[in-house]
């Protein structure tokens, strides 16, 4: 209990920072008309986004852990990043833009969105929907997409599609509040689906005979959570693109604190993966200022020493 | 007519059939061992008797009542299932992992997830990670959460596996003592013929069909039990540590 107190306090301080002192210190009991100008619409809204996507991303990964029963699945495991890249190139080569700022964001959901369905249709075999069929179903979807990615990429010359790609990587610095209120939707959407299911998930990790003994159907369950997963996974995409890391990697960090429990694994994996990308954004944004790193280099940068450190002093899922 | 009844089943995986019209009736307090060898059947009707799997003909019914149309929760209050692989590799805690015997209620039960832990003889490791553990050790504590979850009628496969000899038989003695007390049933699949003197009937499966059943020393001593197991069979009458019980 001590440590989830502690948790709470030290993001609500990252989330203090972020908004008020970094890049550079603006006083909230004294606001001038810059200042508030560069909170409300500038760093505001990006940490608002940094902490819907990390969050999305530190369930869903919690989620499919357990789900998958793997401990390297991640939410973009299951081809949801592949096929969101695909449709927002695809839509910027042959289409242009049609609906202005929200082009990418849209394209980039209708195409994760779609390809969760397709990822679920084809892991659904004898009434059930059977984890290795899903995994190998999203690494399949996922190289065809990549794939086709890549050709595109290389006929097309189009100066925008480099910049969608940018953005499909993990940038942040597009962030504005426009998309929040859709990203907000979804991500508490699929966030409130899998608390609702979450006895469901720890059952499921017991194995499906265990699930079904204990009242449970092992194939409702999977797809609710799975619907919770797409959803989440597909929001956090669209909102500022694919970072890494944090799905993979908080979740097993987590379990080292709290255990495996996914009553507290989910709430907590929201909490630091929200807190822990938008303290990487904000130092990407700060250390070499004007120019910024992007976020996903930073949460690698800093979490995957820790997380080797972790590994060498316990064990991973049993390994 | 018993709590638990198979009538008539039969169930294939593919088009061949595997159990073929096998009737199983299991009344409250009774405690029943399936032998059988190895591919006889076994897990396949413990399965079938769980709902897990639906036979393609046939009828199974609870207190009743057609097994398919119970709700899962309404169901795992009286009729409770655990495989012979228990395979997990994520780092619960014994208590977390036995408490979660208590899912299909709402309300408390009168066992305490501690009490459960107790009674498998692993109070000392409520706060261990089950990835700790070893094989019996893990396979307890899933005996602890199928004791907590308090249905009337278990189905057990293979629970003695990899069991030491102490705790196969203290294992035996808590279901016997839960039997005295709260009058559950008990169906588990055994290889072990020496076990068999435990229970009050065994029925022999093989090639999925039911071949013998009645008290273990006439199954024992049965040309039947040599023709599934495939194996002669002397019966010594040798001290049994859990006869006095019987």
């Amino acid at each position: 209990m001590r440590k989830i107190i502690l948790l709470i306090i030290v993001s609500i301080c990252i989330l203090f920072v972020s908004v008020f002192i970094w890049p550079k210190f603006i006083n909230p009991f004294n606001l001038d008309d810059t200042g508030s100008q560069i909170i409300f619409s500038i760093r505001l809204p990006r940490v608002i986004v940094s902490i819907l996507m990390g969050s999305a991303l530190g369930v869903s990964g919690a989620i499919l852990q357990g789900l998958l029963r793997n401990p390297l699945a991640d939410p973009y495991i299951l081809g949801i990043s592949s096929g969101a890249t695909l449709t927002a190139a695809a839509g910027l080569i042959f289409g242009k833009i049609i609906f202005g700022l929200f082009t990418i964001p849209l394209l980039a959901f209708i195409g994760a969105i779609s390809t969760g369905i397709a990822v679920g249709i084809m892991g659904y075999k004898r009434g059930g929907l059977l984890p290795e069929r899903l995994l190998l179903a999203g690494i399949g979807i996922g190289f065809l997409f990549s794939s086709i990615l890549m050709l595109l990429m290389s006929i097309s010359a189009d100066e925008g599609l480099k910049r969608a790609m940018l953005w499909i990587f993990g940038d942040l610095s597009m962030a504005d509040w426009s998309l929040i209120p859709y990203g907000l939707i979804f991500i508490f959407a699929g966030f409130l689906l899998s608390i609702w299911r979450v006895k469901g998930l720890n059952a499921l990790i017991l194995g499906d005979e265990i699930a079904y003994s204990l009242g449970f159907s092992p194939f409702k369950e999977r797809l609710i959570l799975f619907i919770s997963v797409g959803l989440m996974t597909a929001s956090s995409v669209s909102l500022g693109g694919v970072v890494g890391f944090i799905g993979l990697l908080i979740p097993h960090i987590i379990r080292f604190f709290v255990g495996s429990d996914c009553r507290f694994l989910l709430p907590l994996s929201a909490l630091v993966g929200g807190t822990f990308l938008c303290m990487a954004d904000t130092i990407g944004r700060t250390i070499v200022s004007p120019t910024e790193i992007p976020a996903g280099i930073i949460t690698a940068i800093i979490g995957a020493p820790y997380f080797l450190y972790l590994l060498r002093k316990r064990e991973i899922m049993g390994v | 007519m018993g709590i638990l009844d198979l009538k008539k089943i039969s169930f294939s995986y593919n088009r061949k059939g595997f159990i073929k019209d096998l009737s199983i009736s299991v009344n409250g307090g009774e405690f029943i061992g399936l032998l059988g060898a190895n591919g006889s059947g076994k897990s396949t009707l413990l399965k079938l008797s769980a709902g897990i799997l639906a036979p393609q003909m046939g009828e199974i019914n609870l207190w009743n009542k057609p097994l398919h149309q119970y709700k899962g929760k309404d169901r795992a209050k009286l009729l409770s299932y655990l495989p012979q692989m228990l395979d997990i590799n994520v780092p619960f805690r014994v208590r977390e992992l036995v408490s979660m015997g208590l899912y299909p209620y709402d309300i408390l039960p009168q066992l305490s997830p501690e009490e459960a832990i107790k009674m498998v003889g692993l109070g000392e490791k409520t706060d261990s990670f089950i990835t700790e553990l070893s094989g019996g050790e893990r396979r307890r504590v899933f005996i602890a959460m199928t004791l907590l979850q308090g249905a009337g009628i278990l189905l057990l496969d293979e629970p003695l596996a990899n069991l030491d000899i102490k705790y196969q038989i203290e294992l035996i003695r808590l279901l016997r003592n839960l039997r005295d007390i709260k009058n559950i049933s008990v169906v588990m699949a055994l290889h072990d013929i020496n076990m068999a003197f435990q229970f009050d009937c065994v029925y022999i499966v093989k090639d999925g069909m039911l071949i013998a059943s009645g008290e273990p020393h006439e199954i024992i001593a049965s040309e039947l039990l040599k023709d599934a197991f495939d194996i002669d069979v002397t019966i010594s009458d040798i001290f049994h540590p859990l006869k006095p019980l019987k």
